[in-house]
């Protein structure tokens, strides 16, 4: 198995032996990984092999036992002010949207920058707008979430975390919440964003989108990473018998 | 006396009354929200002897009869040098234990915020106090308008403790004793007392369903 270098300079994201437990669980074992600045990962794996786990880490959503995680040169701090900072160049979406139910859509988006950034009000609305505009749900700006379909929801956390103008964005399972006929017009936007050259880190289960997509895949199983190559190499001749009965399954 | 007859002779100290009962009920809302959402905000915090102070803080006023508090308050401060006027002995009765209850209906509304979107602010760079401020007490507060409604009411039969210390002008309360020191009014004399809670009570309710249909959150 070929390791990525992990003293590269480019590294938006590196990791550096990292181990996580959930209690006596091992659920992350001696990950060492770098993303570099525009590249597109892929995450693939068996449910439960830490997918999320691994995703949710690099944001410290989950603390690490052992290891260093570095965003852009800078060790992640473990918590207070300096921890948010680094956490605001990060971006996230999730499966479940998870919008402020409370607030707009264009809220949504305007909030973290206005709040977190200081952004001046007039023009943290006037990229919301255009973000919104970006992914599709210009019209849909002054409704609340309950009042959008998945896929705009979806869309809109998109927008929510470019708003940021992060440095990567972290996706974990985007679409697995959406009903099929609006898989497809959120994988739209994340393909345009990764052709734009967005550093993204990608949890997914749509093997078409990966070959299409991403730089490279790993893939993962109970806590490891057992493999890692270019698409095109990993789905035509995956090298661990783990990962043929994983793809084999699909 | 008949209804009529007490209303020609008191009407006007009943109607002072009135406003007693409703600016102390006001007041001690006002300041039961300020302080419940102060203690709820130390319940959630992330520093354990906060948490601690804050939760001890709700058992107590939750949990403590108003005319015991009232008690503490007049006889026993003393004996630490603090003498309070009566006014304001009633006031921090009516305050604390509606404030415990106040708590007590955020945390509540509190939970039915998905626990996702406390991460999705917390991956935007948002630190404690921002989540608190701009996520999680905007929605508890919108999600518990009934509670506290009913809340408002309970504080409002709180203030009946002020009958029980000499004070000027009288409350609703307050002024069923007076009025039957100084003449026959019987029950009579509290029936119009009733009337005039359970008036506002309803009014209460009315504004607070208002209230509630307009800032519920769709979800
Ligand atoms: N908060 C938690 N507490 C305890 N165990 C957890 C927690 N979160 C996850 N786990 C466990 O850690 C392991 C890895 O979970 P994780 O969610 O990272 O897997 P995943 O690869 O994302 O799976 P899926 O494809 O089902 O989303 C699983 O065994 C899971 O049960
Ligand atoms: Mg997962």
């Amino acid at each position: 198995m070929k390791q990525t270098q992990n003293e590269s300079h480019t590294a938006v994201i590196e990791l550096r032996h990292v181990d996580k437990f959930f209690g006596s669980l091992h659920v992350l074992k001696d990950i060492s990984l770098s993303v570099q600045k525009g590249e597109v990962l892929v995450i693939i794996g068996p449910s439960g092999s830490g997918k999320s786990t691994l995703c949710r880490t690099i944001n410290r959503l989950e603390g690490i036992d052992a290891g260093e995680i570095i965003i852009d040169g800078v060790p992640m701090p473990e918590e207070g002010k300096e921890l948010a900072n680094l956490r605001a160049q990060i971006g996230m979406v999730f499966q479940s949207f998870n919008l402020f139910s409370h607030r707009t859509i264009l809220d949504n988006v305007c909030l973290a920058p206005m709040d977190v950034l200081k952004v001046p009000r007039k023009e943290a609305r006037e990229k919301a707008l255009s973000l919104l505009e970006r992914v599709g749900v210009q019209d849909q700006a002054h409704k609340v979430p309950a009042q959008l379909s998945g896929g705009q929801q979806q869309r809109v956390a998109i927008a929510r975390a470019l708003a940021m103008n992060p440095k990567a964005i972290l996706f974990d399972e985007p679409t697995s919440a959406l009903d099929p006929e609006m898989i497809g017009e959120v994988l739209d936007v994340m393909t345009e964003l990764a052709r734009e050259g967005m550093t993204m880190v990608i949890v997914t289960h749509e093997m078409n989108f990966a070959k299409n997509v991403a730089d490279r895949v790993i893939f993962m199983d109970a806590g490891s990473i057992l493999e890692e190559g270019k698409p095109e190499d990993f789905f035509a001749a995956p090298k661990t018998q783990r990962a043929r009965d994983f793809l084999g399954k699909l | 006396m008949s209804i009529s007859e007490l209303l020609t002779e008191y009407g006007d100290k009943y109607v002072q009354a009135l406003f007693t009962t409703w600016q102390l009920t006001a007041v001690s809302f006002l300041l039961a929200l300020l302080i419940g959402i102060v203690i709820t905000v130390m319940r959630i915090s992330p520093v354990l002897p906060l948490r601690m102070a804050a939760d001890f803080y709700v058992q107590i006023f939750r949990n403590i009869p108003g005319a015991a508090l009232l008690i503490l308050l007049v006889y026993a401060l003393p004996y630490l040098n603090v003498v309070l006027s009566y006014y304001m002995c009633v006031l921090i009765a009516t305050t604390l234990i509606p404030s415990a209850f106040c708590s007590e209906y955020l945390i509540a509304g509190m939970n039915t915020i998905g626990p996702g979107q406390i991460e999705a602010a917390r991956s935007l760079g948002m630190t404690f106090l921002q989540i608190i401020r701009n996520v999680i007490l905007p929605q508890a507060v919108r999600s518990s308008v009934l509670p506290m409604t009913n809340l408002l009411v309970a504080t409002m039969l709180t203030t009946a403790l002020a009958s029980q210390v000499p004070l000027n002008p009288r409350d609703l309360t307050g002024i069923v004793s007076y009025i039957n020191t100084h003449a026959v009014g019987g029950v009579t004399a509290f029936v119009i007392s009733a009337a005039l809670y359970a008036g506002t009570a309803v009014l209460i309710g009315q504004l607070g369903s208002l209230l509630d249909r307009k800032v519920r959150i769709l979800r």
